[in-house]
């Protein structure tokens, strides 16, 4: 730019002077092999690697090296929050080790989950099949939510009634395939502790005894209602849980298949009538069965004794009827008492 | 009357302290704890209730803030990273797959078996008197929905072995 501006006579002279020096003279020329090509290029750190691998040594080199070689240019941070769809600086997906979800894992296969592919499975599959011969249709499922019928002008935009005798819409019931064998999704773990309410040293505990039970981070929940025989208020916290999925649950679930509920004196097995009639089954745990967890077991003077709580196990399958829940959960290790109710 | 500066609440009343209260402070007076609260606590109706230790603990440690940041890898790390990571999910995949098609070879087989015993009658031949009672019998679910017997729920295991001790192993 500055030579542009220059005055036109400095502008030759300059432009002169550069192609004399860049022009190659006719000595240089004669030189043409590839020694002269490597002194042509600047000096480098850069030294390749030995050929010998008894020679390599990387953290010997790092160690040797006077100065930390820097970082990369750029790292991506993950936003600390999100704000919207719309703005740039998006978190990148969970699997990416840069994100805040990111979960380092998993780091084992457990025994639960290959006794369930490799005989629970298969078993089911076989004990459940029912035939449909060569040739014959499944009839349509009939009508799920009722329209509403009559004279008032007001019932063409009304949303759908609810089946007969039954406030809620259960799901769709369909035969076991090789498709939908029944397996376990998730657990839920909840420990109400409403002495709380008094004294947070419970929840705490509680929380912690969760925590150290389940491999999960426990979450609290407040009170919803106001109930003056269980000393309950709105609003206050009350309840802890803890969602597993995966390892967590396999490994916590044969915790308690293997450990706990045999030591339990005089226990009987799961409630018949147990279960929500959509395949999700929950049973309870004592205090004194908590203690049997081999986490509490271990350093149990370290829970004051009256706080470790009892817990409510959820164990959500998809199966789509109890029936079906009933019979993983019978051939995971957790028996049935009572009239089966379905 | 008592003036700011007696330091009556202090030092209680204490005639040299009145008299020259910046010298006798330094000589006289008790050097007071850093913390008061195990002397309260000490006292009768006062300074709360004591606290179990171990609540203490265990609240420290459910608040202990120290989350381990993100990780952040270089960028050869990074790529080392996703490289394995797709590779375990396509395994994942794969493994997945497989045990669907195991499953799926099985249904086929017995919906098979099922199609032959409908059409098989008295000894053994298709038509005749009690064509398809083999069939109905095996679709009879009885004692399934008991569910499975407790001895069959045993998590599979390495150990022990089926065949128990081996008595006849030598060190070879």
């Amino acid at each position: 730019m500055a030579l542009r501006e220059a005055p036109t006579a400095l502008r030759r002279l300059a432009r002169s002077t550069c192609t004399s020096c860049l022009r190659p003279s006719p000595s240089n020329r004669t030189y043409s092999s590839a020694a002269a090509d490597d002194a042509d290029l600047e000096p480098t750190s850069f030294t390749p690697p030995p050929r010998d691998a008894s020679e390599f040594n990387p953290v010997g080199q790092s160690r040797a090296r006077p100065k930390q070689l820097p970082a990369s240019r750029y790292r991506f941070r993950s936003p600390k929050f999100y704000r919207g769809p719309l703005h740039p600086h998006q978190p990148p997906p969970p699997s990416d080790p840069s994100s805040r979800l990111f979960v380092p894992g998993p780091f084992s296969l457990p025994r639960l989950a290959q006794t369930y592919t490799s005989t629970i499975a298969p078993d089911m599959l076989a004990q459940t099949y029912t035939h449909v011969p060569l040739g014959q249709q499944r009839g349509p499922v009939g009508q799920r939510l009722r329209s509403w019928e009559g004279e008032s002008p007001y019932f063409a935009g009304r949303p759908l009634r609810a089946p007969k005798g039954n406030a809620v819409l259960l799901p769709l019931h369909a035969p076991i395939t090789f498709r939908n064998v029944p397996k376990i999704e998730r657990v839920t773990v909840h420990t109400m502790a409403s002495e709380a309410i008094k004294d947070s040293a419970y929840l705490h505990v509680a929380g912690m005894v969760v925590q150290a039970v389940t491999n999960v981070r426990a979450e609290t929940h407040r009170a919803r209602n106001s109930i003056l025989q269980w000393g309950l208020k709105a609003g206050r916290y009350v309840s802890v849980t803890a969602d597993l999925r995966g390892e967590d649950m396999h490994n916590f679930l044969a915790k308690v298949v293997e450990i706990v509920l045999p030591r339990i004196k005089e226990w009987r097995g799961l409630k018949g009538s147990s279960g929500d009639s959509t395949g999700n089954i929950s049973f309870g745990i004592g205090a004194e069965g908590v203690a049997l967890f081999p986490e509490v077991e271990v350093n149990y003077d370290m829970y004051p004794p009256k706080m470790i709580p009892g817990m409510h196990i959820t164990v959500h399958t998809t199966a789509k009827n109890d029936k079906e829940a009933r019979l993983l959960l019978s051939s995971i290790g957790l028996p049935f008492y009572g009239k089966l109710v379905n | 009357m008592k003036s700011f500066w007696s330091l009556n609440g202090l030092a209680g009343t204490w005639p040299a302290c009145q008299i020259f209260p910046s010298r006798t402070l330094a000589v006289q007076l008790p050097i007071s704890r850093f913390s008061t609260s195990a002397t309260l606590q000490a006292r009768k109706g006062k300074g709360g209730p004591k606290k179990d230790k171990r609540i203490v603990l265990i609240r420290y440690f459910l608040n202990h803030p120290r989350t381990p940041r993100p990780l952040r890898f270089s960028r050869l790390r990074a790529l080392r990273h996703w490289a394995i990571h797709r590779a375990w999910n396509l395994y994942k995949a794969k493994q997945r797959d497989r045990e669907e098609r195991d499953l799926e070879r099985m249904y086929n087989s017995m919906r098979l078996a099922c199609e032959e015993l409908r059409q098989i009658g008295e000894n053994g031949m298709p038509g005749g008197k009690d064509e398809g009672r083999l069939y109905r019998v095996a679709m009879e679910k009885r004692n399934i929905w008991q569910g499975a017997p407790i001895e069959y729920a045993r998590i599979q295991t390495d150990w022990p072995s089926k065949s128990g001790w081996n008595h006849e192993w030598k060190r070879g």
